[in-house]
């Protein structure tokens, strides 16, 4: 199949590519680049653990061509925490046990951070409204929306 | 339970950083040189027979490396289908590509002719004479014509008088039973105490319902993923996101007659798996058999479609059960008859039907359970194989009967629970348990007498019992120059089971818990492992554990008495030294000096092992308590507050222990309220997230962990096994919840909003 010429830029990189149409962003980010941190739950966009962002929304990169993200910004999961620094979500999640097989961990904590950047000050039913495109299997969700409360306090108060 | 300085304590757990960075390597981020992809060709037609496989056209496209079927199986196992087709979406066929995409143009070029068949989804029509038959040699005597047929028999045998007279009756007898000679049967067990007829005659009050459970998918988040690398030599290595890497070596072994040490399984961090992730006929093995024709490596990863039509799910079940008590509220008989849906193969979780008993005392209990075959993918594991299922009917039941006596369904329950020493009804006596503590606590947790409720509005308190698994472990502790201690071992951690291990050896070892790191070998470095499922690691593993580093400290304090010149006896391991009890002036020497000193000396590397084979487990009980509100337009169920106390002997770490009861308990609610795979003549229906609908965080409430510590005599430091028992109660806590509330009784699962309105409106089961 003929490959098509790409630039995007993930995590302040970026890449100039070459990429068949049929590609997904998630298998452009996992294949091609080689960030395997986000992650394939459904391939249909029902269960959020492909979230990333792009130009400041979150998207589930399964439901987005690799050729449609020509030009844009994108933010996976490997890019949130500094050399030094986790981001606050990914320090709560820790914090709060608010992870468990992981697998769903990396779209949640994506899918967080782009609601608290949109929302600082959310509440407790915003923010499970929120993240009801993320499914969980192994937590019941208690501890995901305790660390992602806490995170935004500290976020907050930065 | 101050006393320890580790154990007990909510550290962070020991792969925090990579969990949450995306750094940990699931199954599908192994990615070789050369690797190809492998996709299968499945079935269109739940039952049909297999006339013809044309791959032409499918091996011209370019990027095909390999196709194979049943005929590249040497051994003979049934890996594909070859004469027929049993359920839609059994794998026909397998190619390898260079890319994925190819490889699944090329399965769309594959062509299967078939013969249709008549097809079974319906245990109770698969059961019949005229049902479609998946298998041969498949008819059973149902309970009634098998009591008399083990008369019979022993009639027959015993020569030392004529029974003619009594064999002509009983075979009489046989003739005029009807519709007790089951068809398509997989498997059956029978089990009895006391005389439940008498039981029955002796009661005031006999409630008899029949219960249907759906059948669930485990849903982990991480579809079935394998890399598999056949080297020249024959050698394989396969990457596998598994629960238990040593039985999908000895499983590959088997199904494919390659000798055990020329397979190794490197487990890879992988994303959930409930029982679901221990079989290898789904991508394990057809990866290895792929990539021993192509001699390349070989990725097979289903898509989330294929685990909803291929899966191994909990199987759904058909529960008859009747019993009898006193108007005092006083237990006195139970009998029970279920039909497990198998699907196409055995191996439906049927012996867990004993556990209708619960922990109550039935001085009279009777229980007979068949697996049934249909047109389904067979079934495997999910939390508490086989319990919520039958926990459902016993625990509605109960329900039932305390509405109907005017009784307290806490106090009821309470009545008739069995305590330590009781005897277990078919079964050996209680060993210490803490049944009534448990269901007290949740009791209390929610203030139970004094619960009100608004209109529509109604609560519900259900329990159910588990005993964790044990199996076989080996571990080694090292101690390192710096007087840091490594674990290495080769069990899987889910839930946090490494952090449980690793805050057992810093306790022993008196280190801090930031000194102990862990790590996970394959099957051919690490010693072997019991897999992780039956609430098994932390008990198996822990004991393990207990015994390496205990070993650790013993060469410890035999170093030390060298080094110090002082008995063994008059040392103590502290704070990470070893260091005199009692002595003027006090001597200590540091692990790592130790360490250091064995490694020039005779003594070699500081290494303590731990193997272990096994110990008597102790049950374990789970105990919820809902409140809902149901709108009556919409029949939407709306959790107000949901609860859930659980025996759990020791929390190494109450938030990994908290952790294992709030999401054991959401998978219950799901089960109760919106989970069902479907299936119309055709096969599934609603293989995908849109239609098999699993709970969100917009869903439900916090979940309120109560955490109950009756010791385990023999677990580590008294802990028992947690993962399993939350999910055990929550399906009749959630109905007996919408019985309170609306009065309406639902005895089929799920509770979907248009049953709820079905029921009110007098139509509903």
């Amino acid at each position: 199949m003929k490959k098509h010429p790409v630039s995007l830029t993930v995590n302040t990189d970026t890449y100039d590519l070459l990429i068949e149409p049929r590609k997904t962003l998630l298998a452009t980010l996992r294949d091609t680049i080689g960030l395997t941190g986000t992650k394939e739950g459904c391939s249909t966009g029902d269960c959020g653990a492909c979230t990333v962002i792009v130009d400041g929304k979150a998207v589930t990169s399964c439901m987005m061509l690799g050729v449609s993200a020509n030009g844009k910004e994108i933010t996976t999961v490997e890019g949130l925490a500094s050399r030094d620094q986790l981001h606050p979500i990914q320090q709560a999640f820790i914090d709060k046990g608010g992870y468990q097989c992981g697998f769903c961990t990396p779209g949640f904590i994506v899918a967080s951070k782009a609601y608290l950047d949109e929302n600082p000050n959310a509440t407790e039913a915003e923010i499970r409204h929120a993240l009801g495109n993320n499914i969980c299997r192994c937590t019941g969700y208690t501890k995901i929306i305790e660390a992602v409360m806490s995170a935004a306090e500290a976020m907050r108060n930065a | 339970m101050s006393e320890y300085a580790v154990l007990g304590k909510r550290v962070p757990r020991v792969d925090a950083l990579e969990k949450v960075t995306g750094a940990a390597q699931y199954g599908g981020d192994v990615h070789l040189p050369g690797m190809l992809h492998g996709k299968f060709v499945r079935s269109k037609h739940p039952h049909a027979k297999i006339l013809n496989i044309d791959t032409s056209e499918a091996e011209k496209l370019p990027g095909v490396r390999a196709i194979i079927t049943q005929d590249d199986v040497e051994s003979g196992r049934r890996v594909f289908a070859s004469d027929k087709v049993l359920y839609l979406g059994e794998p026909i066929a397998a190619v390898a590509a260079t890319d994925p995409d190819i490889a699944e143009e090329a399965a769309d070029l594959i062509q299967i002719d078939y013969e249709v068949l008549p097809a079974v989804q319906d245990v109770m029509e698969a059961i019949q004479p005229d049902a479609p038959r998946l298998h041969s040699d498949d008819t059973k005597d149902g309970p009634a014509r098998r009591a008399i047929s083990t008369v019979l028999r022993k009639l027959e045998r015993d020569n030392s008088q004529d029974h003619s007279a009594e064999i002509a009756e009983l075979n009489a007898q046989l003739e005029t039973i009807e519709g007790e000679v089951y068809y398509n049967i997989s498997a059956e067990t029978h089990s009895a105490s006391g005389d439940v007829e008498q039981g029955f005659a002796e009661s005031d009050l006999v409630v008899e319902d029949t219960y249907v459970i759906p059948r669930v998918h485990q849903t982990y988040m991480e579809p079935h993923v394998s890399v598999a690398d056949v080297e020249s030599t024959g050698k394989v290595t396969v990457w596998a996101s598994t629960q238990g890497p040593f039985a999908i070596r000895s499983g590959i072994a088997g199904t494919l007659g390659i000798p055990l040490n020329q397979i190794n399984v490197i487990p890879t961090t992988m994303g959930g798996g409930f029982g679901g992730r221990f079989g290898v006929v789904l991508t394990h093995v057809p990866a290895v058999l792929l990539s021993q024709k192509t001699g390349r490596p070989v990725k097979i990863q289903m898509t989330r479609e294929e685990e909803f039509t291929d899966g191994r799910p909990a199987p759904g079940c058909v529960i008859k059960l009747k019993t009898g008590v006193k108007n005092d509220g006083t237990i006195l008989a139970r009998e029970g008859l279920a039909f497990w849906d198998s699907g196409s193969i055995s191996g439906a979780s049927i012996g867990s039907t004993i556990r209708l008993r619960g922990v109550y005392k039935f001085p009279h209990l009777k229980v007979d359970a068949y697996g049934v075959y249909t047109n389904k993918s067979g079934t495997a594991a999910y939390r508490a194989p086989g319990t919520p299922q039958v926990a459902f009917a016993g625990e509605s039941q109960l329900d039932e009967i305390a509405r109907k006596l005017n009784l307290d369904p806490v106090e009821f329950r309470l009545k008739n629970m069995r305590v330590t020493g009781d005897p277990v009804p078919a079964g050996p006596k209680e060993p210490k348990v803490g049944y009534k503590e448990t269901l007290q606590a949740v009791a209390d947790a929610v203030d139970w007498k004094n619960r009100t409720k608004g209109p529509n509005q109604g609560w519900g308190v259900a329990i159910g019992d588990w005993t964790n698994g044990c199996g076989p472990g080996g571990m080694f502790v090292s101690i390192h120059e710096d007087g840091s201690a490594r674990i290495f071992h080769g069990s899987i951690d889910i839930t946090g089971t490494d952090t449980a291990l690793a805050q057992i050896v810093a306790e022993i070892l008196t280190l801090p818990y930031e000194d102990v790191t862990i790590s996970r070998g394959d099957t051919d470095s690490a010693p072997y492992a019991t897999g992780s499922g039956g609430s098994v690691v932390t008990f198996t593993m822990g004991n393990t554990a207990k015994l390496a580093a205990e070993d650790t400290q013993r060469r410890l304090l035999e170093l030390a008495s060298e080094r110090l010149n002082t008995e063994v006896e008059s040392l103590e391991l502290k704070d990470g030294r070893v260091s005199t009890i009692v002595g003027d002036p006090p001597k200590s020497i540091g692990f790592g000096e130790l360490a250091a000193y064995s490694l020039s000396t005779t003594g070699g590397p500081i290494v303590g092992k731990g193997s272990f084979a096994r110990k008597p487990s102790t049950p374990a009980l789970a105990a919820q308590i809902a409140k809902v509100e149901i709108d009556p337009e919409t029949g939407r169920i709306k959790v107000l507050k949901m609860a859930s106390s659980q025996d759990v002997g020791f929390a190494i770490n109450p938030m990994a222990v908290e952790g294992q009861i709030e999401g054991g308990t959401v998978q219950g609610y799901a089960w109760a309220t919106m989970e069902e795979m479907q299936y119309d003549k055709k096969g599934n229906v609603n293989p995908g997230f849109v239609d098999y609908r699993v709970p969100t965080s917009a869903d439900l409430p916090t979940v309120e962990s109560v955490i109950v510590e009756v010791e385990a005599p023999d677990g580590p430091f008294g802990a028992k096994g947690v993962g399993e028992p939350p999910i055990t109660p929550t399906l009749a806590t959630m109905a007996n919840a919408v019985t309170d509330a609306v009065g309406i009784r639902i005895t089929e699962l799920p509770m979907k909003p248009e049953k709820v309105v079905a029921a009110l409106h007098g139509n509903g089961k």
